[in-house]
C-alpha cells in the first residue's frame, strides 16, 4: 500500500512546502544541455524525463569546496577559527536507487575513526526522495552489483511513476515517514484507481561479471603487478572526471587560500586519478603510472569499501562510464577481473 | 580502409619497426570506440576506423605517459587534425619526428560526441572543425590510408563556434564577463580539459604548485576563473582547435569558443596557424623584429 500519491502538478506545492519550512530543495534541472542536481530556485523547472543526473547529489552533503576554518596571522601569533558546517534541512528529489545506496558508503568513510561532522550533520538533515527508474541506458549496471531499480537502501521516501500523471509515494525510513507527514498538504492521501506503478527498467546483468570472484582476487596481493592492469587501463588519461561524478568517491584535500595574513582553510575534492595525489615530498611517487592510479580506484570500489566497511564501493550508476573521455568502462575491467581466481 | 590499416599495423609490428600501435578499438558492445595499444601483430585486427574515432591520440605521445613510452617506439593512427598536434609537439621539442611513425587516415569527419551517433554522419552532429577542415588528406604522415578526399574548406569559416564568437564579440565587456563567469561557474575542477589536451604536457601543472598555491584549487568562481583563464593563456598560439578539451569537459563548458578566439587573435597578430609545419616555431616562443607591436598603446 502506498503511503500517498503526488500529482506531478503538485510537485511545486511540495517544493513550496519545503521552502516554507526553511529547507532547500535539490532536484534535477536542465543546465547547459545536461540534467544536473541543483538547489532549485522557485523559477527552476524540475526535469522529469532524465535517466540519471550528470552529477551525484553527494555534493550537497560533501561540498566540492568548503571553508572549514578561517585564520589570521598577527604579531601575537596565529588565530584559527573553526567554521561549522552550514547544515540545512535538505530534500534531494529525484535520486535513483543506485546512488541512494551510496550514502551508507559515504557515511562509513566519514565516521571511520573520526566523525566528520560536516558530513554527518548534513546527512542527518537530508531526506532522500528516490524515483524508481523507468528508463536507463547502456551504461547502467546496478543489477550487476546486486542492486536494482527497486532497491530502497539509502532512500527515505520512494516514488514510483504511474500512468496517472503522478507518483505513488512510499515511506522507507522513519525520517521519510516524518517528512511525508510534515508535508501532508502536498499530497493526496489516496492514489487514484488507475495509479498503477509503471514497469521498471531493469538493466541486463552483465553475465561475465562475478563480484565475489573480483573481491577474492583483489584480496590476494599478487594481482598487484599483473600486466592485465596496464593492458586494460593504460588509456586512462588521469582526469578526475570519473571520481567527481561518482557517488561513492570521497577523497578531499585541505588547502589554505587567501592573502598573506588572513585567509581560509578549505576542504576541496581531490582525486586518486591525479599524479600529485600520492606524490611524496621527496619526489617519490608510489603510484607512478596512470594504470596504478586506476588500479587504486578499482581497489577502492571492490576491495577497500567491501572489506573495511562492508559496504558497496560501486553502485553501478554508470556515471564514470558515461563521462570518461577515453571510454574506460569499469564493467569491462570487472569482466576481465572475474575471469581468473 | 580498416583492412589496410590493420595490415599496415601488423607489418610495422612484425618487422619490429615499432613496438606499439596506438589506435582505436571497439568497446565490449561495439557502440563506442576507445584508444587501444596494440603490441602483438595478431592483435592488429582489433583496430577500427570509423566516424566514432574522435579521440586525439597524440596525447599519448607526451611525456605524461612514461609507461607508454616504455613500450618502445610507437606508431600512431591519426587524422589530419590530430597530426597538427603532433606537429606542435615536434616544434616544441616534445617528440622527434623520427621517433614516431604516423599512420595518417584520410577523413570524412567525425562525430562531435560519440553518444550522438545514430548510424549516420550528418553535419549537425559534427564538430565545427570538420566543416572547415583543410587536412582531410593528412600531411606530415609516414603512410596515408584511404582514398584521397576532394573536400575543400569554405572560404569563410562556418559553423556554430564561429557564429557564437561573432555574437560574443558583439557583446559589451560587462555582458561578455557575465557570459564567461556563468559558463565557468559550472567548472568542477576535474582537469579533464588539461589531461585530454595533447599540448598540456607539463608534468607539474601550475595548479599543482602549492607553495604558494598559484591557482586556487577551490571550485568557487574565483578559483574557476583563474584556472580557465590560465589554461587558455598557456595554449595561445599552440592550440590547434582539435576540440578535445570541450569534448572531455563533463559540464559542457564551451571551451572551443576560447580556443578559436585565441587562434583568430594569433592569426591576426602573427599570421600564424599552429600545427601545419613542423619546422616553424610557434610565435610565443620566438622573438622576431617583425612582430607587430600594435598592442603597445
Ligand atoms: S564506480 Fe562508476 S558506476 Fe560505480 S558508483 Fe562510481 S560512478 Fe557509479
Ligand atoms: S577512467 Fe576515464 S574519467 Fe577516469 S580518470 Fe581515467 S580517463 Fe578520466
Ligand atoms: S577536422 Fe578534418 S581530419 Fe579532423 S576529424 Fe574533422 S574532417 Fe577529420
Ligand atoms: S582544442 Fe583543447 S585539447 Fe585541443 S589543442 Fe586546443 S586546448 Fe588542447
Ligand atoms: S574539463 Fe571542464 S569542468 Fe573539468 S576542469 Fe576543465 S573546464 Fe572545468
Amino acid at each position: 500500500m502506498a503511503d500517498g500519491f503526488l500529482k506531478k502538478d503538485d510537485l511545486n506545492r511540495l517544493r513550496a512546502s519545503v521552502a516554507a519550512k526553511g529547507g532547500r530543495f535539490v532536484a534535477p534541472v536542465t543546465v547547459a544541455r545536461q540534467t544536473v542536481f541543483k538547489e532549485t530556485a522557485p523559477s527552476d523547472e524540475v526535469a522529469l524525463g532524465y535517466i540519471l543526473a550528470r552529477n551525484s547529489y553527494k555534493e550537497f552533503l560533501f561540498p566540492q569546496t568548503e571553508a572549514i576554518a578561517e585564520f589570521s596571522i598577527h604579531r601575537q601569533g596565529v588565530e584559527l577559527r573553526g567554521k561549522d558546517a552550514d547544515a540545512r534541512d535538505t530534500v534531494i528529489f529525484g535520486a535513483r536507487p543506485c546512488e541512494a545506496a551510496s550514502l551508507a558508503s559515504l557515511r562509513a568513510v566519514f565516521t571511520w575513526g573520526f566523525i566528520d561532522e560536516s558530513y554527518t550533520k548534513r546527512e542527518d538533515k537530508t531526506v532522500v526522495i528516490t524515483v524508481a527508474c523507468t528508463s536507463g541506458d547502456d551504461a547502467c549496471f546496478c543489477t550487476t552489483v546486486g542492486l536494482s531499480p527497486e532497491s530502497a537502501a539509502g532512500s527515505d521516501v520512494m516514488f514510483h511513476e504511474t500512468d496517472a500523471d503522478g507518483w505513488l509515494v512510499y515511506a522507507v525510513t522513519e525520517k521519510g515517514r516524518a517528512f511525508i507527514e510534515a508535508h501532508a498538504d502536498a499530497w493526496s492521501a489516496a492514489a487514484p484507481e488507475d495509479a498503477v506503478a509503471r514497469t521498471l527498467f531493469m538493466p541486463p546483468v552483465i553475465a561475465g561479471v562475478d563480484i565475489k570472484k573480483i573481491g577474492e582476487r583483489l584480496k590476494k596481493k599478487d594481482h598487484y603487478d599483473e600486466p592485465l592492469w596496464a593492458e586494460l587501463t593504460r588509456k586512462c588519461i588521469g582526469c578526475g572526471a570519473c571520481t567527481y561524478v561518482c557517488p561513492t568517491c570521497h577523497c578531499f584535500d585541505i588547502t589554505d587560500e587567501g592573502a598573506a595574513f588572513e585567509g581560509e582553510r578549505r576542504k576541496n575534492w581531490d582525486s586518486c586519478q591525479y599524479d600529485s595525489f600520492t606524490l611524496h615530498a621527496s619526489g617519490h611517487n608510489p603510484r607512478d603510472a596512470q594504470w596504478k592510479r586506476w588500479r587504486n580506484r578499482f581497489m577502492c570500489k571492490f576491495n577497500f569499501y567491501p572489506e573495511k566497511f562492508g559496504s558497496k564501493g560501486c553502485v553501478g550508476c554508470g556515471r564514470c562510464v558515461r563521462v570518461c573521455p577515453v571510454r574506460l568502462d569499469i564493467t569491462e575491467v570487472m569482466e576481465e577481473m572475474s575471469k581468473r581466481p | 580502409m580498416e583492412e589496410q590499416l590493420r595490415n599496415k599495423a601488423k607489418e610495422l609490428l612484425e618487422t619490429g619497426c615499432v613496438k606499439v600501435v596506438i589506435g582505436y578499438g571497439w568497446n565490449r558492445t561495439k557502440t563506442r570506440t576507445a584508444p587501444v595499444f596494440i603490441t602483438r601483430p595478431e592483435d592488429a585486427d582489433r583496430l577500427v576506423w570509423n566516424p566514432l574515432c574522435v579521440n586525439n591520440l597524440s596525447v599519448y605521445l607526451t611525456r605524461k605517459f612514461k609507461d607508454i613510452q616504455a613500450l618502445g617506439k610507437p606508431a600512431i593512427v591519426a587524422k589530419g587534425c590530430d597530426i597538427r598536434n603532433i606537429v606542435v609537439l615536434i616544434t616544441e621539442a616534445q617528440v622527434r619526428r623520427e621517433d614516431v611513425v604516423i599512420i595518417g587516415m584520410t577523413c570524412g569527419g567525425v562525430v562531435y560526441r560519440q553518444e550522438l551517433w545514430k548510424g549516420e554522419l550528418k553535419p549537425e552532429i559534427m564538430p565545427t572543425k570538420c566543416a572547415n577542415c583543410g587536412v582531410r588528406n593528412p600531411r606530415v604522415a609516414d603512410f596515408v590510408i584511404g582514398e584521397r578526399s576532394s573536400f575543400t574548406p569554405p572560404e569563410a569559416p562556418t559553423g556554430m563556434v564561429f557564429d557564437k564568437i561573432k555574437a560574443i564579440d558583439a557583446m559589451t565587456p560587462a555582458e561578455r564577463w557575465n557570459f564567461w563567469i556563468g559558463e565557468f561557474s559550472r567548472c568542477i575542477k576535474c582537469y579533464a580539459c588539461r589531461q585530454v589536451c595533447p599540448l598540456c604536457y607539463c608534468e607539474r601543472c601550475i595548479t599543482e604548485k602549492n607553495m604558494p598555491q598559484w591557482i586556487e584549487t577551490s571550485a568557487h568562481p574565483r578559483g574557476n576563473l583563474s584556472w580557465n583563464l590560465t589554461r587558455a593563456m598557456h595554449l595561445v598560439g599552440r592550440c590547434t582547435f582539435c576540440g578535445e578539451c570541450e569534448r572531455a569537459c563533463p559540464v559542457n563548458i564551451p571551451l572551443n569558443l576560447m580556443n578559436q578566439k585565441m587562434i583568430q587573435v594569433v592569426d591576426e597578430a602573427f599570421a600564424f596557424k599552429s600545427g601545419y609545419d613542423e619546422k616553424t616555431h610557434p610565435p610565443m616562443i620566438v622573438f622576431s623584429p617583425d612582430d607587430k607591436e600594435g598592442f603597445i598603446k
